[in-house]
């Protein structure tokens, strides 16, 4: 009888211990995948005046405990990167109009997307002039298990505000063309050389003098010495004020230098076979009731490689026919 | 005699193409002047009619045609990069954000990695920084020190990654693989680390680091598949001495993903 109830006992233990293992779920590393949207808004506003904006923001991984703020930023470099600035300055208000999420408080996100009411507030008599913020979302992070050496990962995404304070609606429009150039493999003097089958790097670098953002457009014109002629636009970037961009038109990429060279962004890259002398001009757009500026470049093109492999050839047959006439 | 002419008709030849190309007008870059003429006018509505075709249906405005809105209304609003039909969000991911370095055994470096992606369909231009919020501690208060790299001449700092391969040198840092990463990485080796800007530093106050970027719009949409994402590996390292406080040494990293303006 005892057995009887030993086994059947042990029978027990074993469906819920294998049962136990069949139906667990299988845990992982705990992620985070964030995504805000839009990533940036650009606003012009009375003061007095208030505005609305829902922002989306989705949690695509695994639960996590968020919390959003905001902070002002400055232009980093001149590629449109920014740089945080760590604490809240300047006259813009910004609040949630959610029910249940506040601003800088903790609060919840399952695997789903969470629309935010952010409302952005200008209080009368605020200066005309431009303020930049970014909208953050951070993850709290993680607890770290006791009796390990180890960090736990916070995770922040952010999207970009651009404010215009302005009492009429009018910009302060003072943009101008504050470098045109080609980052050339050779340079003779004034000249920029390239070999015919090099790839041209282009650098069109806009200056804002005035105190809005301005939105330059226009094209860079590609002439060559018979004729042909290549238009590329430029893509419409914003020029933070007083604050320089490089432009950009497509294709565009990095051209990288090795040792200590650091990857200089450019505007555009022109690639194919080149041979003569090529002009490059650009015209550039700031807006309603400014100037429009033009800047213009040359670069020769070489068949270098060729000639080169033309004279190493030549001398090696001039000495290979010495070498059989001696 | 033929073969020394033909030589010497190929090297005046030369001699004259290339003069022709060094003695010929350089042309610079000039703010929309030069001495003989000058070009004013107010605008181009290059923009002022949308681009189409059967596959696609492209919209740009130019100037200040929002003006008789922000008259009624007092404000206007712009979402989104104008230049850029979004259909990929500003999306960051962290594959692991409990990053486990285990039980550290003196002399014997341990590391971990984690996963950063981002993608950028809409934004086009982004960066990533990183900055700790103060080095690896318990709650006793030990610390493991940034580590310097293996010192002397590869002496690493924030911003610049050195070799770390000595066992003997200590301390707690990381390196970047793949995609967008610091050019310093990439000068240096795969054995080259540096440490977290530490955000509880007072003198100098010091400043997240760039761990990720792209200064382009580089998403190609005509690759197969479609490159809208683009990924680092995060490598952890901690290396202690023997005289290292036993005890639970943890810090956060704070890795904070922003698109450009």
């Amino acid at each position: 009888m005892r057995d009887k109830i030993f086994l059947s006992f042990l029978f027990v233990f074993f469906i819920f211990y294998f049962l136990f293992f069949i139906l667990a779920k299988v845990i992982f590393a705990q992620q985070i995948t964030l995504s805000v949207s839009p990533p940036l808004i650009e606003t012009t506003i009375k003061p007095g005046k208030s505005i609305l904006i829902a922002y989306t923001l989705q949690n695509l991984a695994d639960p996590a405990v968020f919390k959003v703020k905001i902070l002002p930023f400055t232009p980093k470099d001149h590629s449109g990167h920014i740089d945080l600035k760590s604490e809240f300055e300047g006259p813009v208000r910004f609040s949630l109009d959610n029910s249940v999420i506040k601003m800088n408080e903790p609060f919840m996100l399952k695997k789903e997307g969470q629309q935010l009411l952010l409302r952005i507030r200008i209080p009368e008599g605020a200066p005309e002039g431009d303020y930049y913020y970014t909208l953050l979302a951070e993850t709290q992070p993680p607890p770290v298990a006791d009796g390990v050496v180890g960090t736990a990962a916070k995770a922040t995404v952010g999207s970009n505000i651009l404010i215009t304070v302005s009492y009429n609606g009018k910009v302060d429009v003072k943009g101008k063309i504050f470098s045109f150039d080609i980052l050339p493999r050779i340079k003779l003097g004034n000249l920029n050389v390239f070999d015919s089958n090099d790839k041209i790097p282009v650098a069109l670098t806009v200056e804002n003098e005035g105190k809005n953002l301005i939105k330059p457009q226009g094209e860079i014109v590609l002439r060559g010495n018979f004729g042909e002629r290549a238009a590329y636009a430029i893509i419409p970037q914003n020029v933070l004020a007083m604050s320089k961009r490089i432009m950009q038109a497509t294709p565009s990429a990095e051209i990288c230098g090795t040792g200590t060279a650091r990857c200089a962004p450019t505007t555009l890259i022109l690639s194919g076979f080149f041979i003569g002398k090529y002009n490059l001009s650009a015209n550039v757009n700031f807006g309603e009731n400014s100037i429009a500026a033009m800047a213009n470049v040359s670069f020769i093109a070489l068949p270098l490689k060729v000639i080169l492999g033309i004279i190493i050839a030549a001398g090696a047959g001039i000495l290979i026919v010495k070498k059989i006439r001696d | 005699m033929k073969n020394k002419i033909f030589l010497s008709f190929l090297f005046v030849f030369f001699i004259f193409y290339i003069l022709f190309f060094i003695l010929i007008e350089s042309v610079r870059a000039a703010d929309m002047k030069s001495s003989t003429y000058r070009i004013k006018y107010a605008n181009i509505n290059i923009g002022a009619e949308g681009s189409t075709s059967p596959g696609y249906n492209l919209s740009t405005t130019i100037g200040q045609t929002a003006a008789g809105e922000f008259t009624s209304a007092g404000y206007t609003v712009k979402a989104g990069f104008q230049y850029w039909h979004a259909i990929v969000p500003f999306t960051f991911s962290v594959s692991d954000t409990g990053i486990d370095l285990g039980s550290l055994i003196p002399n014997t470096p341990s590391t971990a990695d984690t996963t950063l992606s981002v993608s950028f369909g809409g934004a086009g231009n982004y960066q990533v920084t990183a900055i700790e919020e103060g080095p690896l501690r318990t709650m006793a208060g030990n610390a493991i020190d940034n580590t310097a790299c293996n010192g002397g001449s590869d002496t690493c700092t924030s911003a610049a990654a050195k070799l770390w391969d000595n066992n003997s040198s200590y301390g707690f840092g990381y390196k970047m693989a793949d995609e967008d990463i610091p050019q310093t990485y990439t000068d240096c080796g795969s054995n080259c680390y540096r440490p977290f800007p530490d955000a509880t530093a007072t003198s100098p106050v010091q400043n997240p680091e760039v761990v990720m970027s792209s200064s382009n719009v580089t998403v190609d949409l005509t690759s197969k598949p479609k490159d809208i994402v683009h990924q680092s590996t995060v490598t952890f390292k901690a290396n202690i001495s023997p005289l290292q406080e036993t005890g639970s040494y943890q810090t956060v990293i704070n890795f904070v993903a922003t698109p450009t303006f």
